[in-house]
Formats: structure tokens, sequence, C-alpha cells
């Protein structure tokens, strides 16, 4: 008795020892601790567990034959994981690229460190670990542990590993440097048990989000003496590598040499081939059983849907193509019955046939849509109408035309719905104006329209301008910002591509606010409004050469007080717009706003709430009294 | 030199005064009368200043940060340095130093000044809460209110305060006073320079004595006729201004849309560059455009102060003044054809 609990503590502590893997014995299967989970591919050892989370534990396909009979319900995008290079729906390029990185950094067993990032499902993690696979390599993976688990262990085994109680940080720097001196032991059963090893970390401790610098810390002592090379999955959503930029500056990707590729969402075609292939296994497989088969186009539709996802499109397939048709079948695009309808106008079948479309998407497990800022601007400033037989051919429709007086006002119908384009932007309205604002002008030609653009744009402003209703009022400002722009260019320039720009707008306010504030404080002693001294006396302190003054209060004064009379300065640089970029930074500045004005909020809400308030605030009334 | 009635203000009360509001356009005089009335009242000591920097918490424990210069006998504060939370600052400001005692009032007065500058951009919060204030610690503190017009101050306040309005100095006064500073400098100024020096401060006397300490470091001895030099960003702005008249096209709005942001950088206020631009541009339109011009101007500076972005409503002033020229110089060209 007492003997064998002896074992289990024995046990239970050797599952969380780091170098455990060798010599677990196989019925062992839990041998991950929560502190990281040691998964081994090699073919040798068909009982090795496969993974509980996702599909990127990749595994070979002769154990998948024996896990379809035992497990039927089985995900289908863990049965058809990827387990070579051949099978991956990443695009071949890719694959070279990190598998070249790979190679270079392993062999001579230096350390370096990548940096993996793409949307989520484009087959990051799926393509580290296949490669690992075929070039031999052990993968330790972090993952974070779970606060709860100490509580579950008895006293004395939570005193043991103390470790539990360490910080994540702590945890996980300690793992990389272990797993990073430490080589696995060899045991007689394994059979050439690959040396080299590489680190995955895809769960990044959430303290590093907060306080990147002690990660930042960790990562440079890492590099200093890294002998085994360190992946980083970072899945960004398509808004933008929020985290990466806060996790790897720039400065830290050049200081520690880190490469970073990008993975792109898997293309439709290679996404069909996928579907198309599991497709014709699964009828293989289950001749028995009735399968509901969706045909190519419910296919295509499907790989739309989901945005270059593979996870997702295989689970939706998964999904659509369960045997109980009443509930699940998508349905076929009515395109036969529209082709019938002559009268209508080419373009209108294709908004229509467009629109019901994205409506499916969203009824089979599909994503939300979401369009690149680049793109989504685009769409408004070149904006795209119908050409004009097809509005010829509408406007009986449509009923009678306009009146003459205001036939000025006539338009083509519109192709592009500005409303749901701003929506998919996935950026405040606001600061779509402001981009708007930003690359306007180089879509028209007449100063008049110019005109009626800018007013609409300067309703907008007004609309969003109080924070009181902004969050009712918002989307009518956007609204009218794009609708007046596309309204008000009257003769569409078929312009080429142009470059677009981020607006300067966030950067000229906190310019603006900074200097002042800085001028405000450094020149406190004159007692002058701000007003008066930023118009009046600095320009002139500028013109007058004083000596006696500070070395800061020089810098304001010539960048404040100096103007360079040339006609066009370069201190305002324009930022292009890239393609896949997202307003991040400018989100930042967005979040700024909203805290000022939350702060206003609090204070106001002070105001009308003020009975709530009034318990505490009559506590420190009386402080103060009796003081 | 200066009449200041300030003072006068003070002999008819016999040393005692209501609180004021002291208004009148910058450059003018206001801050010196004010502390001439406080010398007055409690001699030299007043002019010992101290920057001191102090913290107020909010009731909603936001600290704000502000500073005031003071001396013994008063304080001197700008609420607006704290934003939108200008009403927290007065009240507790105030009652700070409403609180404390004068240490010897039998030879001092027996109130402190408590001095607040511009006035005028107090939210309307904030001078509800002042006017509460106000009333409440008559007995042991004074306010003297500055602000450069009475416009945007609320009638309870104008009510509760002796109005002294202080005009913009005459250009023969502006010209005696940089006369007798350049004596007392050392320099001798040409008359003819005093007078187009007071002519281009527009009876600024600040801006009158910075401009005249210009020239000095430009060229001395003086020459009757010299350059007198003007700050950058109105040259940049009058620039600006042509900029707008001699091409009216959606290009030549970027340029000008670059040209309002670096105005911006370097700090001039939103409407002061409107008011700057609507000045250049009445210079250089007909007549018949001036009465639209300048409602237009009077358009867009009202929504200027309602919206939150004013880059929105500068350009559209501009855009709106380009599409309004151009129509009328193509219907004028129409009319010299036919």
């Amino acid at each position: 008795m007492k003997k064998s609990s002896l074992e289990d503590t024995a046990n239970s502590r050797r599952a969380h020892n780091w170098v455990d893997p060798s010599f677990s014995n196989p019925s062992d299967e839990r041998f991950w601790s929560g502190k990281r989970e040691d998964k081994q591919f090699w073919d040798s050892q068909p009982e090795c567990e496969r993974s509980r989370k996702r599909k990127k534990d990749r595994s070979g396909f002769l154990r998948l034959t024996k896990s379809i009979e035992n497990d039927p319900d089985e995900p289908w995008v863990d049965r058809y994981s990827p387990c070579s290079q051949g099978e991956l729906a990443v695009h071949k390029k890719k694959i070279e690229e990190v598998e070249n990185w790979m190679r270079g950094h392993t062999n001579p067993s230096k350390g370096g460190i990548l940096i993996l990032t793409g949307p989520s499902g484009s087959g990051k993690t799926a393509t580290v670990q296949v490669l690992s696979l075929e070039l031999g390599i052990r993968v330790q993976e972090w993952t974070n542990p779970s606060s709860v688990e100490p509580y579950y262990g008895s006293l004395p085994e939570w005193r043991l590993k103390g470790s539990s109680c360490s910080s994540q940080l702590a945890q996980f720097q300690e793992f990389l440097l272990r797993v990073n001196k430490y080589k696995c032991l060899k045991m007689k059963g394994d059979r050439e048990a690959p040396d080299n090893r590489l680190i995955l970390v895809e769960d990044f401790p959430n303290q590093f989000y907060r306080q990147p610098c002690g990660f930042h810390d960790i990562l440079r002592f890492f590099v200093k003496n890294s002998q085994c090379p360190l992946v980083f999955i970072v899945s960004g959503s398509r808004s933008g590598e929020g985290s990466l930029h806060s996790l790897f500056p720039k400065e830290i990707q050049e200081e520690l040499h880190i490469s970073c590729i990008s993975f792109n969402p898997v293309a439709p075609t290679t996404m069909m081939k996928v579907l198309k292939n599991i497709l014709y296994m699964e009828t293989e497989k289950q001749r028995h059983k009735s399968l509901y088969v969706p045909d190519k186009s419910e296919l295509e539709m499907l790989c739309s849907g989901t945005s270059g996802d593979i996870r997702s499109v295989i689970n939706s397939l998964q999904f659509c193509c369960l045997p109980d048709k009443g509930l699940f079948t998508l349905k076929k695009p009515p395109a036969v019955q529209l082709e019938r309808t002559v009268s209508l106008s080419k373009q209108r079948r294709k908004r229509a046939t467009s629109s019901r479309e994205q409506e499916e998407h969203q009824a089979i497990g599909g994503k939300d849509v979401s369009v690149f800022l680049f793109r989504a601007l685009g769409k408004i400033l070149h904006c795209k109408r119908g050409n004009c037989e097809g509005a010829n051919a509408t406007k009986g429709a449509s009923g009678p035309g306009l009146p003459f007086h205001l036939l000025h006002h006539h338009r083509e119908v519109l192709l592009v719905q500005p409303e749901s384009v701003v929506e998919r932007s996935q950026t405040s309205g606001e600061f779509f104006s402001l981009c708007l604002h930003q690359n306007y002008l180089d879509f028209f030609s007449e100063i008049e329209d110019v005109d009626r653009a800018c007013e609409y744009l300067s309703d907008a402003d007004l609309l969003t301008g109080n924070w009181t209703i902004r969050h009712i009022i918002g989307d009518y400002g956007s609204s009218v910002a794009t609708r007046g722009l596309i309204h008000s260019n009257s003769c569409q320039l078929s312009v080429g591509f142009k470059p677009l720009h981020k607006p300067s707008w966030c950067l000229v306010s906190k310019k603006h606010q900074n200097n002042s504030l800085a001028a405000q404080s450094l020149f406190r002693s004159f007692r002058l409004t701000p007003v008066s001294l930023l118009t009046q006396l600095l320009p002139y302190l500028a013109k007058l050469c004083n000596t006696t003054r500070s070395q800061a209060q020089i810098a304001v004064i010539q960048d404040v007080g100096q103007m360079s009379l040339r006609r066009c300065s370069g201190r305002l640089k324009l930022e292009n717009l890239g393609d896949k970029e997202m307003g991040q930074e400018v989100e930042e500045e967005e979040e700024e706003h909203c805290r000022i004005e939350k702060d206003l909020q609090v204070s106001q809400s002070q105001l009308t709430t003020n009975q709530v308030l009034l318990e505490e605030e009559d506590l420190i009334i009386e402080e103060y009294e009796s003081d | 030199m200066i009449k200041n009635r300030l003072v006068d203000v003070l002999k008819v009360q016999g040393g005692d005064f209501p609180h004021l509001l002291v208004y009148g356009p910058s450059g003018a005089g206001k801050k010196t009368r004010i502390m001439c009335l406080l010398r007055e009242l409690y001699g030299p000591g007043v002019e010992k200043l101290r920057i001191e920097h102090q913290t107020i918490v909010a009731p909603s424990k936001k600290k704000i940060e502000i500073n005031t210069i003071a001396s013994n006998y008063h304080i001197e504060v700008n609420p607006c340095d704290a934003g939108n939370q200008d009403r927290v600052v007065i009240q507790e400001l105030i009652k700070t130093v409403a609180q404390s005692q004068q240490i010897q009032s039998s030879t001092q007065r027996e109130f402190k000044v408590v001095l607040l500058t511009e006035v005028d951009r107090l939210t309307k919060d904030a001078q509800h809460a002042l006017r509460r204030t106000m009333e409440k610690y008559m007995a042991t503190c004074r306010l003297i209110l500055c602000s450069t017009s009475t416009s945007k101050v609320i009638g309870p306040i104008q009510s509760r305060c002796l109005a002294v309005r202080v005009p913009l100095p005459s250009k023969e006064e502006v010209c005696s006073v940089l006369t007798s500073v350049c004596k007392k400098e050392g320099l001798l100024l040409p008359p003819e320079l005093a007078k187009q020096i007071s002519d281009k401060s527009g009876r600024n006397l600040r801006r009158a004595l910075l401009m005249c300490e210009a020239c000095r470091v430009q060229q001395y001895p003086f020459s009757a006729d010299q350059d007198v030099p003007e700050p950058d960003w109105e040259v940049y702005l009058r620039e600006t201004a042509n900029a707008i008249v001699s091409q009216q096209s959606p290009q030549r709005l970027l340029e000008v849309r670059a040209r309002l942001y670096e105005l911006l950088t370097h700090c001039i206020p939103p409407d002061i560059i409107i008011k700057g631009l609507v000045e250049e541009l009445l210079n250089n339109c007909d007549g018949q455009l001036k009465t639209e011009v300048a409602h237009l101007a009077a358009y867009y500076e009202h929504r200027l102060q309602l919206g939150s972005k004013a880059i929105y409503h500068l350009e559209a002033f501009v855009a709106k003044f380009m599409a309004i020229y151009k129509k009328f110089m193509e219907d004028g060209l129409d009319a010299m054809m036919f």
C-alpha cells in the first residue's frame, strides 16, 4: 500500500520533470505536464498520442486508419491533418523558406529565432510540425501553465513542485533555459532519437502582452547562449498583427536577427483541392453510411466564405456533409431562376447573387468577411457605378427619373454598399473618414466637386463631434462622409493606381498637443496665455538671438517659433498605406482618444449621478474638514 | 504713463474691492494693471513670485496636475490647463486658498486674491462652479478674472463682478512707450520706425515691444525705413492665402492642406488660422464677394468649435472659397467677352 503510493508520487513527479519523454513507459500516455507538451513525431512510435487540442499534431496515416476504427466521430480536421509537405495547403515557396531556415539553424546546433505570422488557419503550425517530422527535429512546445493546477494536487505534492507557484514568466524563462541546455537522454529503446531540438512557442505568457520589456530581456538572454532554434507563432487576425508589434518591435527584430516569415491565407484553389481529397476519402470509407456529398459550387461557396482559414473550412465541410440533410444542407444559389428573368440588368443580377452569397456564407460556419483598409478605401474612392445601359434598363423598373431641376444630381447605380464597406474595413467610422479625407483629392478634377465633398466631410465631423451621442450617430457620420464623397464626385476620373496615404491628422494633432504642452511648461515664467505665448512670444523669440535660454527652451523655440518659408517643407512625410495594412497605430490613437473621453464621461456622469456618489464624497469632505 | 483705472477703483472703495472681471484684447495690459493693483494693495511683496506645482485629486480619484504662480498674497492660475477638469481645479483651489487665513491680517488686508486667467475658455460647468464659489468665499478672498472678451462668460458671473474693460493703447501711446523703453535701453529709436512698428503691431503693446527688440537684433543703429520683422507663421499664412487666390484646383488644395498642417504643428490655433486667412483673402477679392466670404468664414469657424477635427473645416472653408472665387472669375471673364 505504502509502496504503491510512493510509486504514485514518483510517477507524478516524473510527470513534472523536464526530461521525461524518453523513458516514460508507453502505457503512460498522459505524459504532458501543465508546463509544456512534448510531441514526438517519428513513425517508430505508433502509440504516440494525438493532440487533444488542434489539428496541428500531424501524425502518420498508418495511425489514422487505426484511429478511424476507434473513433468515427473524430473531427476531420484532426483525421486529415497533413503529414508530408505535399499535403500541406501552403504555397511551396513558403514551405521552402521555412525549411531553409530550419535547416540552416538546426544543423550546427546554433540557435536563432523565427517568427511565423499569418491569419489563423493558414497552416503555420502544420508547416512547422510537418517539416520537423521530415527533418527529424524534436519539437518542444511551450503551453501556458494553468493556474488551477496546483490546487488539484495534495498539499505535500504541491510543495514539492515549488515551481508551480512561481510566476508564468519565471517558468517560461526556465523552460527556455532548460530546453536549450539539456539534451534528451538517450535510451536504448530509442532508435536514432534525433538530437536536434526546436522550441515552439505559440502561447505567450500573458504577462508579456503587458510588459514586453521582460520578454525582450529573456529573448536577449536566449540569443546570447542559444543552442537550438526558437520558433514563435503569432497568429494575428487579419486586422494587423497587433501583438506582433508589441511583442517583437522592429528594433528587437533587428537587434536579435529575428527572421520573420508571414503566411498568407490559404488560396481558394488549394483549399478546393484539400476539400475534394477529404471528400473522396470520406466517401470511400463511409460507403455504408449515407453521406451527403456537396457538389462543386457548394464547395466553392464554402471556400470563399471562410477567407482562407483551412481549419474552419474543413470543419464546416464536415458539418455540411452530415447525413441529416433536412437541417444542414446548403441552399444552392438560385442562378437558374435568375437567368430566366431577362429583364434584370446584368449588373443587378451580379449584385443580387453576390449579396445572396454573402448571406449564405454567414449561414454555414463562415467568418465575417473583412476587407483590408486599402481595398475598402479604394472601393469608396474609385467608386464603381453601373454603366449607362444598365441604368436605362432599370429606369423603367425603379420609377420615373428625377425632375428636371434635380437632374444634375442624377448618378448611376452604385455597385458598392458604402456602409458595409466601412463595416468590413474593421476600423472606426471616424478613422475611415480621416483616411478618405487624406486621399480623396487625387480622385477629383473639379474644385466645385471638391467643395461639396469637403462640406460633407465637415458635416460628418460635426455628427461625430459630440461624444455623448457618438455611439448612436457615429454610423450616420461615416455614412454621410462616404456617400457624400461618392455623390459629389460628379465626373469620376478614370485614374489608374494611386498610392493611398495614412491620414496625417493624427500625427499633426499629436504634435500640436506635445509642442504646445512643452512650450507652456518651459515658458511658464512669462505668465502668458497659451495663445499669446504661441502666436506672439515664441515666433519673436525665434527671431531674437538668445543665448541665455536653456537647451530645451531653444529647441522648442526653433521647433515651434520658426517656420521654413519654402513652398513645401519636408516635415510632414506622407506615409504610404500598405496593401495589407490596417489602421493599427491609429487604433492606439483612438484608444487614447477613447480614454480621454472616458475620463470626460466619468466627470460628466459625476455631475448627473451626483446622488449616487454622494456617500463617497461626503467621506472625503469630512476628511478635509477635520484637517 | 497709461492710466490705470483699476487703481482708481481701489481708491474709490477705500482699499477694498469687489470681484473683478478684467477684459480686453491681448496685449492691452490687463495683467500689468492687475499687478499694479495688487502692489497697491499689498506692497512690493506681491512681486516675489514662485511657480508652484499642485496636484489636485478629482472626486473621480483622478489626479490633476496644475501649475500656479503665487506670492504670499495672491495666487494666479489658468484653469484651462486642466482641460475639461477645470471645474475641479476651480472648486478645490479656491477652497484651499479661501480656507487659509492671512498671516498678519492686522497689517495686511483680510483677504487674499485669486487671479484666474482665460476665463472665457472655461467650460460652462466650471463657470457655474465658479459662480457658487464666488458667493461662498467672499469673506476671505477676492477673485480677479481675466479674459479677452465677455461674450463667453456667463451672465451670472458678469453680474457678480465689476467689469473693467482694458482697451488697446492708441498708436501714439504705443509710440511713446516704445521710445521710452528704447531710451531706458540706451537705444535711439527714430520716430518713423516707432510709427511703423506701432502700425504693424495692431496696437498690441506686447507685440510692439517684441517687434522693436527683433528690429534691434536685425539691425542697429536703427534706420527709419527698416523692415519690421513679422512672425514666421503670419508670413506663411499670407503665402498660403496667395496660393489659394492664384489657382483653384484640387492639387492646389492638397498643397494648401499641407501648409495648414504645417501651421497646426507649429501650434497656431485653428481659429486664428481661419481668421488670418480671411483677412488675407478679403484683401484679395472683389467687394461683391466680401460679404459671402466673411459669412463663410464665420460659418466654418463655428463648425470648428463644434467639431472635433479642425482640418475638415479649415479645408472645407478653403475649398468653398476656391469654388466661389473660381466661379466669380469665370463669370467676370464671360461678362468681358460679351
